[in-house]
């Protein structure tokens, strides 16, 4: 059915806000922006053709407050809502009530959101496509039942036990050898009970050095579905990837098989719109086991844009109103790659927030380089929010050529003060040898943190005379100190 | 050495250059021993700016005296260590390392020169001897001149060997004053050892440093007879302060006696503590038939180049004005002149000095050894604190009797304790009572023996009380080399790292090893103001810009960069924002104002309360043995419990009862006043 949209809210801020009203533009599509009391200010706010406030600071007061949100689409004559990434763009509830409030939903199903969001549900939908899933056995409760299985499906050890009910790392032990199993069950499910209130823990195998590759997928109702190839996300710290690749380094057999398996499963549960199929994968054996579905538009879905031409966003928003695909799986040919890095507004070296004024923002220019900013120079970073203020993007004819155009663009241009960002350190990452040869694991950065590190001092001059200028400004202001 | 093959210009301008970086140093004294006449030291790059300006002599003037420097055909310039190195990084945030590194480049022809302390180095106690040869290695120094406040060759060793190694020039120096005891045999023994030391006469130059401006010039001539009788062959090199008023015929007697280097400095820097002005000294030993190796019209241009910038420095010159004959007495060295009579006047008892003057020519008569650091730090502090204690508790009669005590006991009864009253005796037995921990462990040997035996017994008891007796017995006339353990420096390293987040350069972890405390705030200060210690000038440093439009130019990379002032503004909420354009970008800086903190001082009272023995800063709290010491900590008596700092001096608070520590009062790097309350203990 065709519906044609005519305003879109934009039920998000920063980043991802931006991003959609640059398609929306592009598409002379009006927009409704929605923000904080402290994002008043904000760079998305004035982005937007008309802008409406829904509430405090708190994202439950306000970016996560559902009900606000449709009220304010209905009041600034928006007929569709984008939720961006984050808050509510994978929340099957809401996506509901926008549909119910009679307004075109842009993105997945509800029905496929919900499922796709119960991950015991997630993973037996995937076994049961076929897509080859972490072998593993649950209601785990004796050590016995884990050599069996181990014995039986061929399992090498390292092995993890952990918490059905399990996250954050409690209730989660790792086995190295026959007889740790004893007691690493014991331990696990004495864990399991204290932090979740049941000793029901399950047992997987061990991924060591597992790369994170992800397939973007896009589809419409009318069953087509189109894979836009892999990324790489492997490079994380604390579970949140802050460096992407497209394409991976994959193999080009295995980059076909894992895509087609991803195509695959989003045909089985009949998606619509654009998602992402996430893999972890073994290197030593190079096999690839499905994690999960993001049923959404993510963070780092703009290098496949890179390297496809294609502008997902758009994408979106034809197939929410109706429209078949505007591609063929066949029309899809990446010819570049490119990276991506996350700026955030952190410590680079404790990863700790910083937020505050960002006084001075210069972004880097050039051939090959695409910039997504979430905020603008003389903004506040609030505490309140996720600290990613800024995508920078390169590419090139190949993997060492988007490397180049990315250390150019961290060290040349980029001028961010007021605030710290990781950018030291994914300079650092950029240029350390294991990445440059691709030998790296999800764990990378906290293996290599202190080299990293200690790779930081780059000192330009305009830096140094910032320093000077900060000096002559304090002596300026406060005369003669007595240290001297 | 490379061939000259530049055109005749250069080579006419090179004609003064004798000896030069690179040269061993066998080759070295061979150059000064064919030289006709004398040659000369500049010490105009540090001891010229200790003894006059506290040391504040930025780099950013000095080196602007470099590229007279290059053609003068100096023996050598003095631009490092002593004092320098630490107030280097205290009070002008320069690194030594970058002073070598800027004057390298300017000056490549001169000789540079440093001062370090023996085992105490560029600091004020004495470090282990892997320390020290490390801190020596990575020092680009081309003549070490070293010096022993205790005459105590021994200590030198270490020294001697790395430089020695390197193919550097070793500079031994005795050091002088004027005493019964200090006799020409006394001093020819002392050379005796450091002719054995450096293996011979023919890779080394002695040095005889008068840091006091002590002798006069019969003495010194006489001296340096003696010297060249027995060694004919060995270099002499004379340096001498002015303070007393005699030094440019006492340099000129010791030229005449066959010294062949003597130290002097811009006539433009000279004040009262410092040293004899170049051009009046080639003059006068012109006159007297003596050839001075100069070329005098690079002299005279350096000269004039001074004369730039020395008014930016009126403020750090000594408020005690005009030459001291009376140094003959006190013999507080020229280099500490300016920093005692700073702590004097920070420390509010600036009219005291003429009895704390009077003080030290009683005390180094009780205690012989030679007032150059540290030595002079420990004679100050302790004099210092004597009299100040004396004032606070009798006022200015308590002085005045503690003169009359002190002269009775010296000067009238030969320090005969039987000749002296009970009540004087008890009184003397108190003297040395509160002194510093420094002063307690010179008693015991920590920096080695004493050059003319161990003070009295009773000196002993007045400082350590009832432990006297074991303390003599526990006294070691070992130097400290054999006595201090290794430092692990891998360690050391490791805690540096954590303390600044990152691996830290062999510069800053030399810093580190010399001054811990002041390396950090050091490199604390450079990270967040970068290169403006090097680049800015004097007035800028100093003031700031003052008025709108008023601007500041300097290079970075070859860069230009130019930093305007546009408005400075009011102080709101303790905060000024001052708006600059840097390169003809407009930017805001709001920059905030020491609070008015008028907090009230807690001071010790009770028994159980530990204060602070005299004004001073924390730097430490708890010990190296166990670290920081916090809240209900159990502490043993006699533990160290925390360090101040004053005057250069460490001093330990102890507990003076185990117990458990109730309350810490104080945080790291506070300063404190006498009394204040530190900790509270509880059995």
């Amino acid at each position: 059915m065709q519906r044609t949209i005519q305003k879109v809210l934009v039920a998000n801020r920063g980043v991802p806000a931006v991003r959609i009203m640059h398609t929306c533009r592009d598409r002379k599509i009006p927009t409704t922006a929605v923000y904080s009391t402290p994002d008043r200010l904000a760079y998305h706010v004035f982005m937007a053709d008309t802008a409406i406030h829904i509430g405090d600071a708190p994202p439950i007061n306000s970016y996560l407050n559902g009900e606000r949100i449709i009220e304010a689409a209905l009041a600034s004559g928006s007929n569709a809502i984008h939720p961006g990434w984050g808050f509510l763009a994978e929340n099957a509830d809401f996506a509901q009530q926008v549909i119910d409030a009679g307004l075109i939903w842009i993105g997945p199903r509800p029905e496929v959101i919900r499922m796709m969001g119960d991950k015991i549900q997630a993973k037996e939908i995937a076994r049961r496509s076929n897509v080859p899933t972490i072998p593993g056995i649950e209601n785990v409760t004796s050590a016995e039942q884990i050599s069996d299985w181990m014995r039986d499906q061929d399992i090498a050890f390292p092995i993890m036990i952990k918490a059905a009910s399990g996250g954050g790392g409690k209730g989660m032990v790792r086995v190295d050898a026959p007889e740790q199993i004893p007691v690493a069950l014991a331990q696990a499910r004495s864990e399991a009970k204290k932090s979740f209130g049941n000793d029901i823990v399950l047992a997987e195998k061990y991924i060591e050095h597992g790369r994170h590759i992800e397939v973007q997928v896009v589809a419409d109702e009318y069953r087509h579905v189109v894979h836009l190839f892999e990324r790489e996300c492997t490079l994380q710290r604390r579970n949140q990837k802050i460096i992407e690749e497209a394409p991976s380094t994959l193999e080009n057999d295995l980059r076909q098989e894992i895509c087609v398996t991803a195509a695959r499963l989003m045909r089985r549960i009949g998606y619509t719109s654009a998602g992402t199929v996430e893999f972890i994968f073994d290197p030593a054996t190079q096999s690839f086991y499905f994690l999960e579905v993001n049923t959404r538009l993510q963070v780092e879905h703009g290098i496949t844009e890179l390297i496809t031409g294609l502008d997902i966003v758009s994408i979106m928003l034809d197939v929410a109103e109706g429209k078949p695909l505007p591609i063929k799986q066949l029309d899809v040919v990446p010819n570049r790659c490119a990276l991506e890095v996350r700026l955030n507004a952190e410590d680079p070296k404790t990863f700790g927030p910083s937020f505050g004024k960002i006084t001075r923002l210069r972004t880097p220019l050039g051939p090959n380089v695409r910039v997504l900013l979430g905020a603008a120079e003389g903004e506040d970073i609030p505490p309140y929010y996720d600290s990613l203020f800024m995508l920078l993007m390169t590419s090139g004819a190949d993997r060492a050529d988007a490397l180049r155009v990315m250390d150019r663009a961290l060290t040349g241009d980029l001028r961010i003060e007021g605030i710290k960002t990781l950018a030291p350190l994914l300079l650092s990452i950029i240029r350390h040898p294991k990445f440059i040869a691709g030998d790296f694991s999800t764990k990378f950065i906290e293996q290599h943190l202190p080299e990293l590190v200690s790779g930081f001092r780059e000192r330009t001059s305009e830096d140094e005379m910032l320093r000077v200028a900060q000096y002559v400004a304090e002596i300026s202001a406060l005369g003669p100190q007595s240290w001297m | 050495m490379e061939t000259s093959t530049a055109s005749p210009l250069a080579s006419v301008q090179e004609d003064y250059i004798f000896v030069r970086p690179g040269m061993t140093a066998r080759e070295i004294v061979q150059a000064v021993r064919n030289l006709q006449g004398v040659c000369l030291t500049s010490v105009s790059m540090r001891d010229a700016g200790q003894s006059d300006f506290k040391n504040r002599h930025r780099i950013y003037d000095l080196k602007t005296l470099a590229p007279m420097y290059n053609r003068m055909g100096l023996f050598s310039a003095e631009c490092h260590g002593g004092a320098r190195w630490h107030v280097g990084i205290m009070n002008r945030r320069e690194s030594p390392f970058e002073e070598i590194q800027i004057l390298r480049q300017l000056m490549p022809n001169v000789l540079l020169q440093t001062l370090v302390r023996e085992t105490n180095l560029w600091g004020y106690r004495p470090y282990p001897r892997n320390v020290i040869e490390y801190a020596v290695s990575q020092v680009d120094i081309d003549v070490w001149r070293c010096f022993s406040f205790l005459n105590d060759v021994r200590n030198m060793r270490a020294v001697a060997e790395v430089v020695m190694k390197r193919g550097r020039l070793f500079e031994p120096a005795i050091s002088f004053t004027v005493a019964d005891w200090a006799t020409d045999a006394y001093y020819l023994s002392v050379v005796h050892e450091i002719v054995a030391l450096a293996g011979g006469v023919d890779e080394i130059i002695l040095c005889i440093k008068d840091m006091a401006g002590v002798g006069n010039p019969v003495r010194i001539g006489q001296l340096v007879t003696t010297i060249k009788q027995h060694y004919p062959e060995l270099l002499v090199h004379y340096h001498r302060h002015v303070t007393d008023g005699l030094a440019v015929p006492a340099l000129f007697a010791a030229a005449q006696a066959g010294a062949k280097i003597v130290d002097v400095q811009e006539d433009a820097l000279v004040r009262f503590y410092g040293h004899p002005p170049i051009l009046g000294v080639q003059a006068y030993f012109e006159e007297g038939g003596i050839h001075v190796h100069l070329n005098r019209s690079a002299a005279e241009q350096a000269n004039q180049q001074v004369r730039e910038w020395i008014g930016h420095y009126e403020w750090a010159e000594s408020p005690f004005k005009g030459y001291d004959h009376g140094v003959t007495r006190h013999r507080m060295p020229g280099g500490a002149f300016p920093s005692s009579f700073e702590q004097a006047e920070k420390g509010g008892f600036l009219h005291l000095m003429p009895a704390i003057l009077r003080v030290m020519s009683l005390y180094n008569q009780i205690v012989r050894y030679f007032d150059v650091t540290p030595g002079s730090q420990i004679t100050w502090v302790t004099c210092s604190g004597i009299v100040n204690r004396y004032a606070k508790e009798h006022g200015e009669a308590g002085v005045r009797r503690l003169i009359a005590l002190l002269s009775k006991f010296v000067e009238e009864k030969g320090q005969d304790m039987a000749a002296m009253s009970e009540e004087e005796r008890e009184e003397l037995l108190q003297l040395f009572r509160n002194a510093s921990g420094d002063f307690k462990n010179l008693l015991v040997g920590g920096y080695g023996k004493l050059p003319v035996g161990w003070p009295a017994d009773w000196v002993y008891q007045s400082a350590f009380g009832d432990e006297w007796q074991a303390k003599i017995q526990g006294r070691t006339d070992l130097s400290p080399l054999d006595t201090l353990k290794d430092d692990r420096l891998d360690k050391l390293r490791q805690t540096l790292s954590e303390a600044i987040g990152r691996a830290p350069t062999e510069e800053e972890f030399v810093l580190y090893l010399m001054h811990p405390k002041d390396a950090l705030s050091f490199i604390e200060f450079r990270e967040r103001y970068g290169m403006a210690p090097l680049v800015l000038p004097t007035d800028v440093w100093r003031h700031g810009l003052l008025r709108s439009g008023d601007k500041v130019d300097f290079e970075l990379d070859g860069k230009p960069y130019c930093i305007e002032l546009v408005s400075v503004g009011a102080e709101h909420e303790g905060i000024i924002h001052v708006v600059l354009k840097v390169n003809n970008v407009t930017r805001v800086y709001p920059v905030a104002t020491p609070r008015a903190r008028k907090a009230e001082i807690r001071m010790a009272r009770g028994p159980n309360e530990i204060g602070a023995p005299i004004n001073g800063n924390v730097w430490r709290i708890g010990n190296p043995q166990r670290g920081p010491i916090h809240v209900g900590d159990v502490v043993h008596k006699g533990e160290e419990v925390a360090n101040l700092e004053a005057m250069k001096m460490e001093n330990a608070i102890l507990a003076p009862f185990s117990g458990r520590i109730a309350e810490v009062c104080i945080k790291l790097n506070d300063v404190v006043k006498e009394g204040q309350l530190l900790f509270v203990l509880e059995k």
